[in-house]
């Protein structure tokens, strides 16, 4: 498939109101937007072919470097997310379809305190209309209803039970079972204002949207910028205190924890096993406590040099995923007990979201903490690392903590 | 009226409470315990995964513990857990479940607490007051307490039917004026 040559022009604009979803004719904005800067982004261009597979990342790498090659590129910015980009979201699975990666026809970006803005136009196109100047209308969001999910709990909790034996015989280290909580509304689920509140509530976080599948992520999966890289890992999960006091020493006891220890640390090794052999160095700051809005993680930053700085963004991550933070350790024993034991598709949840430039330049997170919106529709998901130590209720309550993030944030009062 | 010696009052106390205390652990219709955890599940069709959890989050409590230690389930039981496996079918989610009950516990502990001590000072108390022989004493605290448990049973689940109910209605009312305005 021969794809239309692109005329991409990124100029430099005066800094202009918050980085936040505006409205306009084509329907809600893609996002990528971490502590002020990334970008929204508006259309869609170009829709590279990455299919399914194994070969998935590579495909839509080389479609994207291909039609960079035919394309008259207009970039004297030279800023992260600037020039032609693409963004995209893939499946957990390989198999399943539902990956997508999409060069849009207008971003807004902001980067190191510069806002930028970028005109993507395929030969021949009309002009792209530009968006409402004033931020999304948020009303406030109708009360959620549950709708169920794809297995009830219980029957899930029962997995869990039967993974803790499992791995406790040996069969493998680690792994996360997720759930989904199904809710509909009696009006459209609306997804610019779901952004905006996302952006508002976890500042700090990877807030995103591609096709519906809207989120916050605290995990970097893989950032690279020239030739160098970085990621930030995170298993491990606790409550937060309703004192300082108490959350201290909530925080003091996932630190001190040696079930939530050998879960991160195996998620760690399953990030630094596949990023030390196309390193020239590897650095660990870890694991310490991240704090966020409604839970508290172990973290560890990983940083590394690329031996060939030519390896893209999508090249490392096929190897990447899915991690142990997701998938499991040994991956494969992993990923054949999730099959076998979780009894749902999981969509594009706990696969990766983000973007890529035409050199491999890119920041891809895990789509975490998100939904899927359809329409009146919203499927939510949680899961949780089952290792040796853990107990299916505690792992119950644990998803339940982090379903009620989104939950707040699709309206839910209860939540 | 003759008086009580000190001594003889103490004798009736602990042979009353004694009757009381064989009664009170052996209700005549949960007398038998024939199941342990895998019994008790296979009984009412639920995984030891579920039931365990439900242990262990202290909202199934044994009848007994065995000598060996292991923990016995009547059939009082098993139609207490065949109840909550009902809500779980009718698609309450188990987190929610076990939300909910965890604040009824904590609800009805007070009610139990303060029901027993009622019982203590108004029933038990007059009855061993009256210092009558020690084996009729023990009857009518034994017969009192019989009558009494399933006549608290019966006040408590339907005021919380009634309640139940009444807040059914309201809700709906409020949702079917809510779908009218919207």
């Amino acid at each position: 498939m021969t794809l239309p040559p692109l005329t991409v022009t990124t100029r430099e604009v005066d800094r202009g109101s918050p980085l936040a979803p505006r409205d306009h004719v084509v329907g809600a904005p893609s996002c990528w937007v971490s502590q002020g800067e990334g970008f929204i982004a508006w259309g869609e261009a170009v829709r590279l072919p990455v299919g399914t597979g194994p070969g998935r990342f590579e495909r839509g790498a080389r479609a994207l470097a291909e039609l960079d090659a035919r394309s008259t590129v207009d970039d004297p910015v030279g800023l992260a997310g600037s020039g032609l980009i693409a963004i995209g979201s893939f499946a957990f699975d390989a198999e399943q379809d539902g990956s997508s990666l999409i060069v849009p026809r207008l971003v807004h970006g902001r980067r190191d305190g510069h806002d930028f803005v970028t005109r993507i136009d395929p030969e021949g196109a009309a002009p792209f209309p530009p968006p409402s100047e004033a931020a999304v209308t948020e009303d406030p969001p109708a009360r959620p209803r549950f709708a169920g999910s794809s297995r009830p709990d219980h029957e899930w909790l029962a997995a869990v039970d039967l993974a803790v034996h499992r791995v406790r015989r040996g069969e493998l280290d680690k792994v996360v079972l997720a759930r989904d909580h199904l809710l509909w509304s009696e009006r459209p689920f609306d997804v610019g204002a779901t952004v905006a509140r996302l952006l508002r509530r976890f500042p700090t976080c990877h807030t995103f949207h591609v096709e519906g599948l809207v989120g916050s992520t605290p995990e970097l999966l893989l950032a690279r910028a020239g030739g160098r890289i970085s990621s930030r890992v995170l298993a491990g999960t606790a409550a937060r205190g309703r004192t300082e006091d108490e959350d201290a020493a909530i925080g003091a006891g996932l630190l001190a924890s040696e079930k939530d220890s050998v879960e991160h640390a195996l998620a760690v090794t399953s990030v630094t096993e596949v990023l030390a052999p196309h390193c020239s160095s590897l650095t660990l700051d870890g694991p310490r406590l991240l704090r966020l809005d409604n839970v508290q993680h172990l973290a560890t930053d990983v940083t590394g040099e690329l031996t060939d700085p030519r390896r893209s963004t999508l090249e490392l991550l096929a190897a990447l995923h899915p991690t142990a933070a997701v998938g499991g350790s040994p991956r494969a024993a992993a990923l054949a007990a999730i099959a076998e034991l979780e009894g749902m598709d999981r969509g594009r949840y706990a696969g990766p979201v983000g973007w890529t430039d035409a050199a491999g330049d890119g920041e891809w997170g895990i789509a975490l903490r998100c939904a899927e919106l359809t329409r009146d529709r919203a499927r939510l998901f949680a899961g949780a690392g089952i290792v040796a130590a853990s107990v299916p209720e505690e792992e119950l309550a644990e998803t339940r903590l982090k379903l009620a993030a989104m939950r707040g944030v699709l309206g839910d009062p209860d939540a | 009226m003759e008086s009580v010696p000190a001594h003889r009052a103490r004798r009736d106390l602990a042979a009353a409470d004694a009757a009381l205390a064989e009664v009170v652990t052996s209700p005549p219709d949960d007398l038998d315990a024939p199941y342990d955890l895998d019994g008790l599940a296979a009984a009412v069709g639920a995984t030891r995964a579920l039931l365990e959890a439900v242990a262990r989050s202290g909202l199934l409590l044994p009848h007994h513990i065995d000598a060996a230690g292991i923990p016995r389930y009547s059939a009082a039981d098993a139609a207490a857990v065949e109840a909550g496996l009902t809500l779980l079918d009718a698609g309450l989610p188990l987190d929610e479940l076990l939300e909910l009950a965890r604040r009824t516990d904590v609800a009805i502990a007070t009610v139990a607490e303060a029901a027993v001590e009622a019982f203590l000072r108004f029933v038990r108390d007059p009855v061993v007051g009256a210092a009558l022989d020690d084996p009729a004493t023990a009857e009518r605290l034994v017969t009192a307490y019989e009558r009494m448990l399933p006549a608290t049973e019966r006040l408590v689940a339907h005021h919380l039917r009634r309640r139940l109910v009444a807040e059914a209605v309201a809700r709906i009312a409020d949702t079917a004026d809510g779908t009218a305005a919207g």
